[in-house]
């Protein structure tokens, strides 16, 4: 099979234009699905019981169904009661969902690493609780966290092909309209997998950046691993 | 010793407490009242209640029965076995002028030194940067850390760590500060530097409650001392009369196992302020 390069020229903007869409779906979804990530994460810590029995069943229904599903209850499922939205508002609401189940995991298991006396000892100065996790525990919570956030924000990335079921015109979708009109799928395709390869690549490289920042900010190099082993330390 | 004229009497006012883990009881309606710049040290094996007792004087951990006052006002009560904890519209004001020193310090590590006596202040007191960084210079040069304020916390020893921890606790001003153990997560060097703060921190008058080890520390600097066993006051006084002429025979087997001998007057060893804790 030849390579067919007049397609990469010919259908390149269109893919693009996919591609843009995206950019944005993602971004929109991140922005909107990591706030809420962290109230669900503090939601399931709550003193109220019904917050916390609310956050945790949000969290183990998007973390235990397929995310194609989840698309398909939003968008097919909705507009019988009414709702209706465009594809796009449903694809990137359905992802920042979906995210967000993942997300608040990350972030509860990264407070958990912080040794519980931090939060004892703010507490004891006459700090709430609330200001106890913004001012002490969250804080040390990043540096720990950072290398699993971006897991998940480059598993959201991939996840968001799936919004081309829905009618969604982002990257997945333009590559399969661009496979209809040429019948040239190898062209098609490879474009969309470099493509989002590349948007994955410049996460990852820029999230490395962050991880040193935050890392270097916070003391020592070895912070984040003392935080982590203190846990066990404490014991006793 | 700090027990002077102006001393207030029932500055604070433990009553009854009792609190249980699960189905086992570690303190057993435990009464104890300090007066206003009374320093006590609260003695006894591991196990005994003591730093529960201690951490239920600020409510950090609710009593299940009792009631505890400071100054007269409600800190955390619970008046009857079915009733779940009342406490004091405004726990954490309340906190904020409690201070509470830990065996394993919690020093919050992605703070500077500075920022550490910093942070409470300006967060709960609500005091101005300039004015709170003031008082944390204040603060750290009481317990001879000024020259350390922009080190990480890691970079400090544990008796700096431990100092820290004291001035974070200084710089808010407290009319109480509850110790727990603060010598005991500390190499034996280090030990010395971080009680010649406390000793002076008595000397001028704060009102404060240590659970020790350190039987040395607690013979020269304490008020009271308070033994306790099995979640249970068994014996109180006057820390000559209390750790040389115990009158319980729990006490003595107690002392014997940290060999107080060293403390007797008489003794060759006599004068040495810190001992073997055994632990």
């Amino acid at each position: 099979m030849s390579i067919d390069l007049s397609i990469f020229t010919n259908y390149g903007p269109q893919l693009l234009l996919g591609f843009w869409m995206t950019v944005k779906i993602v971004v929109a979804a991140i922005i909107l699905g990591m706030p809420f990530g962290l109230v669900l994460a503090l939601g399931r810590r709550s003193r109220l019981k019904l917050l916390r029995v609310l956050s945790a069943s949000f969290i183990e229904v998007f973390r235990n169904t397929p995310f194609i599903i989840q698309v398909f209850m939003f968008f097919y499922v909705l507009p019988f009661y009414g709702l209706h939205l465009p594809a796009v508002y449903v694809g990137v609401v359905a992802l920042a969902a979906f995210g967000s189940a993942y997300f608040a995991e990350v972030i509860r298991g990264g407070i958990d690493a912080v040794a519980k006396g931090q939060l004892e000892s703010a507490r004891a100065t006459g700090m709430s609780d609330w200001q106890a996790m913004r001012y002490i525990v969250l804080p040390q919570t990043l540096p720990i966290i950072l290398p699993a956030m971006t897991n998940q924000t480059l598993s959201l990335v991939k996840e968001s092909a799936i919004l081309s079921t829905i009618t969604v015109g982002e990257l997945t979708m333009a590559a399969i309209t661009v496979q209809g009109e040429t019948f040239r799928p190898f062209e098609a395709f490879i474009m969309v997998a470099l493509l989002y390869w590349a948007l994955n690549e410049t996460l990852a490289i820029i999230m490395r950046r962050v991880e040193r920042k935050v890392s270097k900010r916070s003391g020592s190099g070895s912070r984040a691993k003392a935080v982590r082993a203190a846990p066990a330390a404490k014991e006793g | 010793m700090a027990a002077g004229s102006e001393t207030k009497d029932n500055f604070l006012e433990m009553t009854e407490i009792r609190k249980s883990f699960g189905s086992m009881t570690v303190l057993h309606d435990v009464s104890l009242s300090v007066s206003q710049g009374e320093v006590i040290c609260i003695i006894g094996p591991s196990g005994c209640g003591k730093s529960t007792l201690l951490r239920t004087a600020n409510w950090l951990t609710p009593a299940d029965g009792g009631e505890v006052r400071l100054a007269g006002e409600l800190v955390g009560a619970v008046p009857d076995a079915r009733s779940v904890s009342a406490q004091t519209k405004d726990l954490n004001a309340l906190r904020a002028r409690v201070g509470m020193v830990f065996q394993n310090f919690n020093v919050w590590p992605h703070l500077s030194v500075l920022e550490n006596v910093v942070c409470s202040q300006m967060v709960v007191a609500k005091r101005s940067r300039s004015e709170a960084e003031k008082q944390a210079l204040a603060a750290l040069a009481e317990v001879g850390l000024d020259d350390k304020k922009s080190e990480w916390p890691d970079n400090l020893s544990g008796g700096q760590k431990q100092r820290l921890a004291i001035a974070r606790v200084l710089a808010m001003d407290p009319v109480l500060v509850l110790m727990d153990e603060p010598t005991s997560a500390l190499d034996p060097e280090l030990v010395s530097g971080v009680l010649n703060v406390l000793k002076r921190l008595a000397e001028k008058g704060m009102t404060m409650i240590i659970v020790t080890h350190e039987l040395g520390f607690a013979s020269s600097v304490a008020d009271r001392v308070v033994f306790m066993e099995e979640g249970r006051i068994v014996e109180e006084g006057a820390p000559d009369v209390i750790l040389q002429t115990p009158k319980t025979e729990r006490l003595k087997l107690f002392l014997e196992k940290l060999s107080i001998t060293a403390f007797k007057p008489n003794s060759d060893n006599a004068g040495h302020p810190t001992m073997d804790s055994g632990s």
